[in-house]
């Protein structure tokens, strides 16, 4: 980056704000991408500069000058995500959001939670402990996670079954356009419940992943924190049996908080990383069944009829936990399992296909299993229909057939009905593949969405759509 | 004239040494004997008797001790039995112990055999207008300071270790020695008892921790670290980064993922301060930063702040311990 | 439990805002009690003293493994500190019948004493080992158990009776089916009351009056508020300086 631009965002945001030292610059040029898929992730390109701005009115400022001077800006969170969404590809302006870090308001009449956008899910649930009866429900796995990254990801993770995912949330927010106007959505206040004025700009920015505008303050959506809670843990012999057991459930009407998927090697390998260990003791393929209900009857009469309906898909064993910390612990250990095998595994694509299609994906699965000889363990949202498809590394490298097998997870997923990506987005990692998904005209109107909001192209270029 | 009641200090005498929370006791018990108008007094139970002019130098009025090979092991029924048979006749105000181990262990049986109160765990102690004494503990998660009273005698505690300063030493302090006899030295229900190890350490309990984080190039350099933390007594710690990247084990780790500690004083060593690692370790009393990133988060958290280089700093520092 | 609010207009600790559930260090010695069941085919009763609504907790025991389940209850124990509750306690052990072993958590997660254990092995006059980390062996006998004491770990072989306190260390707690909690939902808690342990007491009354100890008064200590004072590489001397006085100061030099 040339010192004149160096100077000239000192003056912006203060000396002490501009970095430029190339072992930070790096590492703020990482992501989680880097520590976990180490052999596909892209590697920056050198020469960026970090930059901590105070504020909106800061970031407004900068991105005014990047526009005047065509400088690429990256928006950085907590580089949680998992896409290569935040990896420079070209000398940028890296974004660090961090200073962002201040709760706001916690409303209870509007039951919302205003914060800035580097506030971690951590810092929001440890601000919630102190409120008796209201809470956040989505957990995207790493509490570190920022709730402007999260905004802009559209994350979902965990405990998305019940009350969706971050796009469901939001009740308004404050951004930064591109073109360096701040503007509010949700109304000025960011409250609104309803709002059907015109386009909805602010769902077009969930899940923009950072190339229309940077968010730099979120309302959320709270909830009444229910009394009965308890998690399932299902134990089964076979796959097959435990994904058809999915919809079977669901179908009855059941709507648990989370109904995820996992795998004996990896829970347990993950429980282990972090000294605890996985409850079950039967079962290869597991679900996780999280139920919050009013009452604890009510929690009991659904928790029976998962047991009947499990046990006609021949589950093994069903365990209860009830108490806080147990079910802390499973959802703890559930969250660790991706960092505890990521030596382990080249990549993981997220695709996400229609509930009902669980079974006939999984079947694909092992037919790609079989043709290519190897193993694909799972991990998945079940209940919203999300898997992460797991490739392993072949003697600890990359195996040759590693391009072929992907593609063949993607565009199979996407011949059922399904999408490329449920939850990490496409950041750079999974641009080629968006042409699966989307005709030629449909990812021209992208494009175009994007001239409208950021002429010059300097906001995140190069990442979640394909440019011609 | 009746003779003086007495604040007694129950001494732990273990590892073939008086405990040091021994003498951070009788540095608090004479300010609060002189506040209630008492005398100080200690009781030890040791295999073999010893130099007792370190308890007098550093305060107490008399030692009473009891000298026989069973008290060579920690048997809190044997303890008990020969302490309680001293109590009953003893005029005893005060009784203090440390929270050690033992001492939460021995101290509950005692009070119970004497039906009297027992506080657990004070952070501090006083006396009030009318000669009782308060203790001070935390209670519900730390939230809270409680403080506790008896109606009965003696007034018990237990207190934490580090919580009160050693004094210093008056050699010229004159006191009594008085040795006791052991009334019971056979507990039938115990089989056998027998030392197997000397307890590992747990970051989890160490008062003072050197952490290191990326900004530590590689394993070998946590060497460095580890001179210092020896140096002070403390324990060697890492942010999860270090651990990851495998330069350190994952039973160093503070943080979400790793161990939560509470030390008395926290060195982050070229940490930036990631939420994963603050949750670990931001209840620690002090927190001294280093890194050479004036806008590390870690700066916001720390009491103090260093932006240098720590490769500079931790063979300063070492040097200036060392004088 | 999770959270207990202090309610600091009034304040005392809002009691209700916490839960029933069973205290995590109990469920340690459940664990190590459903442990010796399986080795020895011994009967389990579990045994609380608390308000009505901690039946709740009693049947997670016996959804565990908890053959009996008996709740120590009246109005005449509220404001009980340790010795109240440990005699109180001792009286409804003795009441209940014969027994072995007692296992006890190594404390509450609420007062945090660790006194009721040895307490109430004083009131019953039989051994105890706190800190018990590991059941070495175990036979109709004789037990041998590790404890950490005096810095160090030790074994120790007693005949029964014996009252144990375990740390988390001894175990993983298993958690129990679904059909076991659902058939436990409807078992049959016993109930004791004042009038059926009065015979066994030890001390005169129960519950306040019986306690020694009181709460004086309850002060809500400061938050820790850090002022970061940040010293730049020209100012390092001082810095150390200061270190050196934050170890003086904390008594933390070694000798």
């Amino acid at each position: 980056m040339k010192q004149v631009v160096i100077n000239d965002l000192k003056k912006i945001v203060g000396d002490k704000w501009v970095d430029q030292n190339p072992e930070r610059v790096l590492s703020y040029s990482r992501e989680s991408t880097n520590d976990n898929y180490t052999l596909v992730a892209p590697e920056p390109i050198e020469g960026s500069v970090v930059v901590k701005a105070a504020d909106a009115e800061e970031i407004s400022q900068i991105l005014k000058y990047a526009n005047q001077e065509k400088i690429n800006v990256i928006a950085r969170g907590a580089g949680t995500a998992l896409s290569a969404n935040t990896i420079p590809a070209q000398e940028s302006i890296i974004l660090s959001l961090e200073r962002l870090n201040k709760i706001l308001e916690l409303d209870e009449e509007n039951m919302l939670l205003k914060c800035e956008a580097a506030v971690s899910l951590g810092d929001l649930n440890e601000r919630l402990k102190s409120n008796d009866h209201l809470y956040f429900p989505l957990h995207p796995g790493d509490e570190g996670a920022q709730v402007g990254g999260m905004a802009s990801m559209n994350a979902g993770g965990v405990r998305a079954v019940k009350h969706g995912i971050m796009r469901n949330q939001v009740l308004g927010m404050e951004v930064v356009l591109p073109t360096g106007e701040i503007v509010h959505y949700g109304g000025s206040e960011g409250k609104l419940l309803k709002n059907n004025a015109g386009y909805d700009l602010m769902q077009l920015m969930i899940g923009s992943e950072g190339t229309l505008g940077i968010i730099t303050e979120v309302s959320l959506k709270l909830y009444p924190e229910p009394k009965a809670n308890g998690t399932l843990i299902v134990a089964f012999a076979s796959r097959e049996d435990a994904f058809a057991a999915v919809p079977a459930i669901l179908k009855k009407g059941i709507i648990p908080m989370a109904l995820e998927y996992v795998e004996k090697d990896e829970i347990e390998l993950a429980a282990a990383d972090i000294g605890k260990k996985w409850p079950a003791q039967n079962g290869e393929y597991f679900l996780m069944i999280m139920l919050s209900e009013a009452e604890e009857d009510d929690l009991f009469e659904i928790g029976a009829q998962i047991d009947q309906i499990t046990a006609e898909h021949n589950a093994v064993d069903m365990l209860i936990a009830q108490t806080t910390a147990e079910r802390k612990d499973i959802l703890e250990i559930r969250s660790h399992i991706l960092p505890a095998i990521s030596d382990k595994i080249i990549d993981s694509p997220d695709v996400t296909v229609p509930r009902s299609k669980l079974c006939e994906y999984l079947n694909i699965l092992n037919e790609l299993e079989e043709k290519y000889n190897t193993r694909c363990p799972v991990v998945a949202h079940a209940g919203d229909g999300n898997l992460h498809v797991i490739i392993l590394k072949e003697a600890g490298s990359k195996p040759d057939y590693y391009e072929s097998l992907k593609k063949d997870i993607y565009q199979n997923a996407v011949d059922i009905g399904g999408t490329i990506t449920g939850e990490h987005g496409v950041g750079e990692m999974r641009l080629e593949y968006l042409k699966m998904m989307y005709s030629e005209r449909e990812l021209e109107i992208m494009e175009k969405i994007k001239d409208a909001f950021d002429p010059n192209d300097i906001l995140n270029s190069g990442k979640s759509i394909i440019r011609k | 004239m009746a003779a003086k009641k007495e604040l007694l200090i129950l001494a732990e005498y273990s590892q073939n040494k008086i405990h040091p929370v021994v003498f951070e006791l009788l540095n608090k018990g004479q300010k609060l004997a002189e506040k209630a108008d008492l005398n100080l007094s200690v009781l030890l139970l040791l295999p073999k008797k010893i130099d007792f002019s370190e308890l007098i130098a550093h305060g107490a009025d008399k030692v009473y001790y009891m000298e026989d090979p069973v008290f060579a092991n920690p048997d809190e029924f044997i303890y008990k039995e020969n302490i309680l048979s001293f109590l009953a006749k003893a005029q005893i105000e005060i009784v203090l112990t440390g929270a050690t181990n033992f001492g939460r262990s021995l101290a509950p049986r005692i009070a119970a055999g004497l039906k009297t109160g027992l506080t657990a765990d004070c952070t501090a102690l006083d006396i009030d207008e009318a000669g009782n004494l308060i203790q001070i503990r935390p209670a519900f998660s730390e939230n809270i300071l409680a403080h506790i009273k008896s109606d009965s005698r003696p007034q018990m505690a237990t207190i934490r270790y580090q919580e009160f300063k050693k004094g210093t030493a008056d050699r010229s302090r004159q006191g009594e020695i008085i040795a006791l006899e052991t009334k019971i030295k056979d507990n039938p229900n115990l089989k056998d008892i027998k030392k197997l190890s000397d307890r590992e350490i747990n970051i989890a309990e160490a008062d003072i921790i050197v952490a290191g984080g990326s900004g530590v190039k590689n394993g070998e350099d946590f060497k460095l670290l580890k001179e210092l933390a020896d140096l002070l007594g403390g324990q060697l710690a890492a942010s999860r980064d270090v651990v990851d990247a495998g330069l350190i084990a994952k039973e160093y780790q503070v943080g979400y993922s790793g161990q939560r500690v509470k030390p008395k004083l926290y060195f982050a060593f070229g940490i930036s301060g990631a939420p994963q690692h603050l949750a670990g370790m931001k209840e620690a009393e002090t927190i001294v930063a280093v890194n050479t990133d004036p806008s590390a988060p870690i700066f916001n958290l720390a009491d103090y702040g260093i932006v240098a280089d720590l490769y500079q700093v931790i063979p300063e520092l070492i040097e200036m311990l060392k004088n | 439990m999770d959270k207990v609010l202090f309610d600091s207009e009034k304040g005392r600790i809002d009691r209700k805002s916490a839960g029933v559930e069973v205290n995590p260090f109990d469920l340690n010695a459940l664990e190590t009690a459903v442990a010796i069941k399986e080795q020895t085919g011994a009967e389990i009763s579990v045994l609380s003293m608390g308000p009505n609504r901690a039946e709740e907790a009693l049947k997670e025991a016996v959804a565990r493994g908890a053959d009996n389940a008996y709740l120590l209850s009246d109005q005449k124990f509220a404001g009980a500190d340790t010795i109240a509750t440990s005699a109180s306690l001792a009286a409804a052990v003795e009441t209940i019948g014969a027994y072995d072993l007692i296992i006890a958590g190594e404390m509450s997660v609420d007062g945090d004493t660790a006194q009721v254990g040895p307490q109430t092995a004083e009131f019953l006059n039989i051994n105890h080992a706190a800190y018990v980390s590991e059941l070495i062996s175990l036979n109709e006998s004789e037990i041998t158990i590790k404890t950490s004491l005096w810095q160090a770990n030790y074994s120790k072989s007693f005949s029964y009776p014996l009252l144990i306190t375990v740390t988390k260390d001894i175990n993983t707690p298993r958690l129990p089916s679904f059909k076991a909690k659902l058939k436990a939902r409807k078992a049959e808690v016993k109930n004791l009351t004042l009038a059926d342990i009065k015979e066994k007491l030890k001390i005169d009354k129960v519950g306040f009056k019986g306690s020694p100890t009181w709460v004086d008064n309850i002060v809500v200590p400061a938050e820790i508020s850090r002022k970061t004072k940040v010293f730049s590489e020209e100012e390092k001397e001082s810095a150390y300086h200061k270190i050196k006085e934050i170890l003086i100061e904390k008594n933390l030099m070694e000798d």
